[in-house]
């Protein structure tokens, strides 16, 4: 690495090109370095996918201030497409090489800035629809695709795979939350940045879209909303319903791009009418649970690639590709809790108010803190002591009541199913998952008069809660016939 | 809709003039050192070619060595107004520093007694070896300075305990350029006993310094910041002052640098501090005069502001903050048209760490950054002065163009 700048980074200093702010309607985006002070602001003019005007302002060392210049100067003018490809490698070439010891961070905070920008006008073209929900119009058909990146290994592959498969692919990242920085939960700042750097990597152009406002109102709202209400919520099932599926559609209407894509083990089957979605190769690694309330109608331009692999491949082909996500950890349970304590994080949102702990005939057997505290099939932490365990049976919100009883009275025979989300026939339903590492149980469904649905289950299962998935599956155990909300569990 | 191209064509311009001036540079960094007085040069240049002897040989070679060694000590000693034997050639100010603060502090420690006191805006030469003799068992006191970075004696005063061993306040400070009230400062030392050391490095040659006078007990200096050589220091330790060696060897400067001396750099040295003692008010009127002409161009311009004692600063230093501008662009850019000054002080500049005396002065971090030294010489001419002005002006106004801080 040099000690002393190059001439090129001294030429973008004394001659700094696009040097200024846009008015509107133009995307802004900023980035600043906390630790030594430094800030960037892009600001950037887009018609028709295309950078028509770039220009930008920077506080801080000879070095951010031509990494801005130069970077300015191979965007200007490009589609939206390549500018979003251009990587901080482009930027170093453009100033002639390596910049001096401790002066690399230049590069990124400017990148950032530029692609914060680009956040903003996909930002502003979404409007409202990013908040309350994109329903996903149709774009022409193509193979094209937008690939979720997370940061980790899966999304990696799985952009990775559509390029060798001759797709034109773009990667997105999505802001869901405020993630601890420093940490590599999912949608944390860092995670953009890394997820931006893989991209780059493969010569991908990457975006990233701030939902923030759509996972707040449906994601963590729900969440806390559920335990309020005594049910047991499943944020990345509300995820997938609602805002990953839908923010990536946005964008690929956007980029006139046909598919969605994401790093999901699951795969797409055909159904007599329209697509059905359907198990993994990886059996383990299935995660149609989760994925039940994706609509057909987006899931008809959704690919899967990595519903063919097991997950020791994926991982290989990461390593054989050079992949640096490819030892990356698994992804935690519930990305917005990082430390896994949703307890404490329910409990910072409500306040919990102290009820009755009572058995199935009402009997007083002690007392509780508040209902949020607890979910049905909980045995730790029940705080009465009693012969044999005991174990929380149903949760009664309104009068603070927390039921318990035995293990066999959790048993339940019949299953309550409401929000259902088809994609075969009703008929075709031979089996219910009611949890993540559940096994599908044989039954049949029945049509209530209210509009939901009734399983009556071939054998009891445990530990039915209300807010959790109901998974049909077709009679080859494959296609996933149906999806929806238990409303409650039966008798 | 784009905003202006007008500072493009300013920079354009800029550009253009810059083409007309890589010929003609203009050094205005003479903190971090001075360029070779030529007559300095013309001293040494026997000793370096030609002339041969080590001042220990008994042959006549060596004799003539050790004159021009001896010779060079009497008039350093005379710039400080010490005596000849009371002066120690070392390597550099840093080295002089070093020596003079664990020479003395070995020499006088004792079990009870290990405690020194240092201001906040030290130079890292002493800065660090008084971290050194912390680490060693030594307790160290850092005593605050104002936001002009004066030291105040009742604080100093308040810091001396019974078992403090030495008191280090610099005589001028390599940043900002603060003068301090040194006299008095080493008299209210001298009172209780307390050994005082004043890095004398960028004072010597630029302020009246009388060892006859001010008590002080060790001093450091430096060659190369009075237009000597590189590469050479001495530093003055006051007769009857305890002194342990820290450097084993041959036995040289009284045993306590052994070493064979550095006869060309120390005969420089000499000649230096001869120069630095004739022209000292010739050189402290001239570089006032641009001195004071740099502060009212620059401080003219919104967002600019001098640190550091408005008079009572070396006669060559100007420190400006410059408000929405990061240093490190500011200096290469001023570079680039032809104009050579510091970013805080040269060694902080290379870490990127806001420089500690600023910090000491009461600045944040931000302000620190965006902090240049200029600092000029004896050889700079009045126009120099002016052409620095309308260029400093174009790189501030330039630079905050490209700022998205708002100037206050």
């Amino acid at each position: 690495m040099p000690e002393t700048y190059r001439p090129e980074v001294i030429d973008h200093l004394v001659r700094p090109r696009n040097v200024g702010d846009l008015g509107e309607p133009v995307g802004v985006g900023e980035s600043g370095d906390a630790a030594c002070g430094d800030i960037a602001r892009f600001s950037v003019e887009i018609e028709d996918n295309v950078l028509r005007d770039v220009r930008y302002k920077v506080y801080g060392c000879a070095a951010c201030i031509a990494a801005g210049s130069a970077l300015s100067e191979l965007v200007r003018g490009k589609t939206l497409l390549d500018a979003a490809r251009v990587s901080k490698e482009d930027a170093r070439d453009a100033l002639g090489g390596p910049l001096p010891a401790g002066k690399e961070h230049a590069l990124t905070l400017v990148l950032d800035a530029l692609h914060k920008a680009f956040e903003d006008h996909w930002n502003r073209a979404a409007g409202n629809m990013l908040v309350e929900g994109y329903g996903g119009a149709e774009a022409d058909d193509g193979k094209t695709v937008v690939a979720a990146m997370s940061g980790g290994v899966d999304s990696a592959v799985t952009a990775l795979l559509l390029k060798e498969a001759g797709y034109q692919v773009a990667t997105v990242t999505f802001r869901l939350h405020d993630g601890e920085r420093g940490s590599r939960s999912c949608c944390s700042p860092d995670t953009v940045l890394f997820a931006r750097d893989t991209a780059h990597r493969m010569g991908l152009p990457h975006f990233t879209l701030n939902l923030k406002d759509l996972f707040q109102k449906r994601v963590m709202r729900d969440f806390v909303g559920s335990y309020e209400k005594g049910r047991t919520p499943n944020p990345c099932v509300a995820c997938n319903a609602h805002v990953k599926f839908h923010a990536a559609a946005f964008l690929a209407d956007g980029l006139g791009f046909h598919h969605v894509a994401t790093g999901h083990y699951a795969r797409v089957a055909d159904g007599a009418e329209g697509p059905a979605l359907a198990r993994a190769k990886d059996a383990a690694k299935d995660q149609t649970y989760v994925l039940w309330p994706i609509p057909q109608k987006l899931l008809a331009r959704t690919v899967f690639p990595l519903g063919d692999y097991e997950k020791p491949e994926v991982r290989r082909i990461a390593e054989e590709r050079g992949l640096a996500v490819a030892y990356t950890p698994e992804s935690q349970d519930i990305c917005f809790i990082p430390d896994g304590n949703y307890r404490k994080f329910v409990r910072k949102k409500v306040a919990a108010e102290p009820g009755e702990v009572v058995d199935g005939s009402g009997n007083v057997l002690g007392r509780h803190a508040g209902v949020v505290d607890f979910t049905v099939g909980q045995r730790r932490g029940i705080g009465v002591s009693a012969p044999a365990p005991l174990y929380v049976t149903e949760i009664r919100p309104r009068s603070k009541q927390v039921v318990v009883g035995r293990r066999k009275d959790l048993e339940v025979h019949e299953v309550h199913v409401r929000d259902m989300n088809w994609f075969l026939a009703p008929e075709e339903a031979r089996a219910v998952q009611v949890r993540y590492n559940g096994s599908p149980v044989p039954c049949e469904v029945e049509e209530l008069e209210d509009g939901g649905w009734i399983a009556r289950l071939a054998q009891p299962v445990m530990g039915v809660a209300p807010g959790q998935s109901a998974v049909f599956y077709s009679e080859d155990g494959e296609r996933v016939v149906a999806g929806g909300v238990v409303a409650r569990r039966g008798s | 809709m784009p905003d202006t191209q007008k500072p493009h064509d300013a920079i354009s311009a800029a550009w253009v003039k810059l083409a007309r001036m890589t010929e003609h540079r203009v050094y205005l960094d003479h903190a971090a050192t001075t360029p070779l007085d030529e007559r300095v040069l013309e001293a040494m240049l026997p000793y370096l070619s030609g002339r041969r002897g080590n001042p220990s040989s008994l042959h006549a070679s060596g004799a003539a060595a050790r004159e021009a060694v001896e010779g060079a000590r009497e008039t350093v000693a005379a710039l400080v107004g010490a005596a000849s034997g009371e002066i120690i050639f070392t390597g550099g100010g840093t080295e002089a520093d070093n020596l003079a603060l664990l020479g003395t502090a070995r020499a006088s420690e004792s079990a009870r007694k290990r405690h020194l006191v240092v201001s906040a805006v030290e130079h890292a030469a002493v800065r660090e070896t008084a971290r050194y003799l912390e680490s060693s068992g030594w307790e160290v006191t850092h005593i605050g300075v104002e936001a002009d970075g004066l030291v105040d004696p009742e604080e100093l005063v308040a810091a001396l305990r019974p078992d403090t061993v030495i008191a280090a306040v610099m005589w001028a400070n390599n940043e900002v350029g603060t003068v301090q009230h040194v006299e008095e400062l080493a008299k209210v030392c001298a009172e209780r006993g307390v050994l005082f050391h004043a890095d004398a490095v960028q004072a010597a040659g630029r302020v009246t310094i009388d060892a006859g006078c001010v008590p002080v007990s060790t001093l450091a200096l430096s060659g190369h910041k009075l237009y000597g050589p590189q590469g050479v220091g001495a530093f003055y330790v006051r007769d009857g002052v305890a002194f342990e060696s820290m450097v084993f060897g041959g036995g040289q400067e009284r045993g306590i640098r052994s070493g064979t001396e550095n006869v060309a750099g120390i005969v420089g040295l000499g000649a230096a501090a001869h120069l630095a003692r004739e022209e000292l008010d010739a050189r402290v009127r001239h570089e006032t005069r641009l001195r004071d002409r740099i502060i009212g161009g620059a401080t003219a311009l919104p967002g600019v502001r001098l640190n550091g004692h408005p008079e009572e600063r070396l006669s060559n230093s100007v420190h400006l903050t410059v408000e929405g501008v990061e240093a490190e662009g500011l200096v290469l850019f001023l570079d680039a048209l032809g104009y050579e000054v510091g970013s805080g002080s040269a060694c902080a500049s290379g870490g990127h760490k806001a420089s500690p005396v600023l910090l000491a002065m009461g600045q944040d971090e931000r302000e620190a950054f965006s902090a240049i030294r200029i600092t000029t010489g004896k050889d700079n001419a009045a126009e120099e002065i002016e052409d620095f002005l309308e260029a400093f002006s174009t790189a501030v106004t330039q630079l905050r163009e490209l700022s998205p801080l708002q100037i206050t």
